[in-house]
């Protein structure tokens, strides 16, 4: 029985704020479809705004030829992209969205082979959101490699890729394999 | 979920994870605010499966838009105002389906072992009451005296002014004393 010495308010959210427990089962649910929201925004020969050249560890043999130097074909034929239905050309390049997270950075740009490493002003300035930093850019079906350009001087390897086997310019550079399928 | 060095990893560790493509840091954040949202939602909405389906929508909503989560180290509070809102739409949807309010639900959820039969009663009693306020009344005082937000924070969440809230608030709970001395005076 309720304790009517203490006020009718206080007694209910008493009652109220007792924990609400859920079934573990509801993480399992909830994550079900967090993957495959995060399988939809990795389409196929791009890596989606969780981190760029992903896509290798889901292709070892690719990652493996890197290893050992070997540069890998990887288009053939008709390239799919992002959009269902929408079939596109082998040279069409396909948008890849990089992120580093650097919140101690006051700037970082992307630089690679696809974009001349930076040269001539190339390099692709990324934008911070709260230590996140991200840019966009189409490329091509391929092997590339890449790198962060930190504080203008600073060069990093992507820490969610694999590291390219010969580092262009003396740096660290990491590998991306932006992959096409056959029609 | 512990961080390299062992420690509980924050919010904002964890959000920058996700962001980064591991995706199963999610599930941390998930575990973290499951069962703490899941009683607004529950007091809110008045049955588990609206509930359930209010904190999964909130989730999977937050996860989609976490790159636009201003502050990471507050992504508690961000995706508690994406429930709020769930459970607004929620809300709006049960009513136009049903104009009863179902309480047994909640009070089974809530009904434990150690709970003797007279308190799962008056615990029956208050979610009944509860059920009798407008939605915007219910809203106001589970955030304020439940989930012991401040009138700032509350208008924050809810995009209403501080003022229409402490009315909402005051009738609310004048409200719910009035149903629950009938209950009890019956």
């Amino acid at each position: 029985m309720p304790d009517w010495g203490r006020t009718t308010l206080e007694l209910i959210v008493q009652e109220l704020q007792r924990p609400v427990r859920v079934d573990e089962s509801f993480d399992r649910r909830v994550m079900v479809r967090v993957r495959r929201l995060y399988a939809e925004r990795r389409p196929r020969g791009a890596a989606g705004w969780m981190g760029a050249a992903v896509n290798l560890t889901r292709r070892p043999a690719y990652a493996a030829a890197l290893a050992a130097g070997v540069v890998a074909v990887v288009t053939v034929g008709m390239l799919r992209s992002s959009h269902p239905g929408a079939a596109v050309g082998a040279e069409s390049p396909i948008p890849v969205q990089f992120v580093l997270v650097a919140p101690e950075a006051r700037s970082v740009a992307v630089v690679g082979d696809f974009n001349n490493w930076g040269l001539g002003d190339t390099a692709l300035v990324a934008e911070n959101h709260n230590g996140v930093w991200s840019v966009s850019a189409p490329v091509k079906a391929g092997v590339h490699r890449y790198a962060f350009l930190v504080n203008g001087k600073q060069w990093v390897a992507d820490p969610t890729a694999p590291r390219a086997a010969s580092d262009d310019f003396g740096q660290p550079s990491s590998a991306l394999v932006v992959e096409g399928t056959v029609e | 979920m512990q961080g390299p060095d062992g420690m509980e990893s924050s919010d904002a560790a964890l959000v920058a994870r996700v962001l980064h493509g591991e995706v199963n840091a999610y599930g941390a954040l998930v575990s973290r605010y499951r069962d703490k949202y899941a009683r607004y939602a529950v007091h809110m909405l008045g049955n588990r499966e609206d509930a359930e389906e209010a904190l999964q929508d909130a989730f999977t909503r937050a996860y989609r838009s976490l790159a636009r989560c201003e502050d990471p180290e507050r992504f508690g509070a961000w995706l508690f105002r994406i429930l709020v809102n769930r459970c607004r739409t929620s809300g709006a949807r049960r009513v136009r389906r049903s104009q009863t309010f179902v309480h047994d639900e909640t009070a089974l959820l809530n009904a434990s072992q150690e709970h003797p039969a007279e308190q799962t009663m008056w615990r029956e009693e208050i979610e009944r009451a509860l059920g009798e306020l407008s939605a915007d009344q219910r809203e106001a005082f589970l955030l304020k005296y439940v989930e012991e937000l401040g009138y700032d924070e509350m208008a924050e969440i809810t995009g209403v002014g501080v003022s229409a809230l402490k009315m909402r608030v005051m009738r609310a709970c004048d409200r719910l004393r009035i149903l629950l001395r009938e209950v009890h005076s019956a």
